[in-house]
């Protein structure tokens, strides 16, 4: 199986996990989003919520990156950039995941 | 090094039809949707420096504003969720036949903004 054919099975998997992740943390966005300090900090400190957000996050960084360096490779035609600009989204993906998760673990 | 490999066309060369449309437009979803999850992330985070901190994205997004964003993001979502799985199911080998990609590629484009309604009305009211 070569590099490109692994990348799109991934691409798969990851989307058919992310859709009802996404479809569950969108209509919760949507219910809590205006309320006040007590009421979202209420939403992220439940086991469950964390956990599902976390999973979340997770996988709509490694979807859209996988997806997004597909653009790159459609559009960015010098090797160089196509680097660099890999290297930037998944350095940020990993981060901003990695970070968030910390965060909410260590609400209370 | 400059890749010898040949590049996708850009998409003004094609005469625009409803596959088209929503192909540039899962795109560019795709990229509303990473940067929109990187401002939940930086908003979920922003609820450890305390009340104080928080209210002022609160006043934001309680804005007109804020809302029409928000709608915007639901929809972004919304268009993503239906069109990875039409992605998904002709992955299958299903709905190939011109008729059916366009049948379904509205499905999408139409289904997107039913469902932004949809998830609006059960996040705001049920939830």
């Amino acid at each position: 199986m070569n590099g490109s054919t692994k990348k799109w099975i991934f691409i798969k998997i990851s989307s058919a996990i992310l859709i009802p992740l996404m479809l569950w943390f969108i209509i919760n966005f949507v219910s809590i989003y205006d309320q006040s300090y007590s009421e979202v900090l209420n939403f992220f400190t439940s086991k469950l919520n964390k956990l599902l957000f976390s999973l979340f996050i997770i996988f709509a960084f490694f979807f859209s990156s996988l997806t997004i360096s597909e653009v790159f490779e459609d559009y960015i035609s010098n090797e160089k950039t196509k680097n660099v600009a890999n290297r930037l989204l998944y350095i940020s993906a990993i981060s901003i995941s990695f970070l968030t998760i910390i965060i909410i673990f260590n609400l209370k | 090094m400059e890749n010898k490999k040949p590049l996708s066309p850009h998409i003004q060369i094609y005469r625009w039809h409803i596959s088209s449309l929503v192909s540039i437009s899962h795109r560019i979803t795709g990229i509303i949707n990473i940067i929109a999850i990187s401002f939940i992330c930086l908003w979920s985070s922003l609820l450890i420096l305390g009340e104080s901190n928080y209210n002022m994205i609160n006043f934001f997004l309680s804005s007109i504003f804020g809302k029409f964003i928000i709608l915007g993001i639901v929809w972004s979502f919304s268009f993503q969720i239906l069109s990875e799985i039409r992605h998904l199911i002709m992955d299958m080998g299903y709905g190939f036949e011109l008729q059916t990609t366009k049948f379904t590629g509205l499905l999408v484009i139409i289904g997107s903004f039913i469902l932004t309604v949809a998830i609006y009305l059960v996040g705001k009211f049920f939830f």
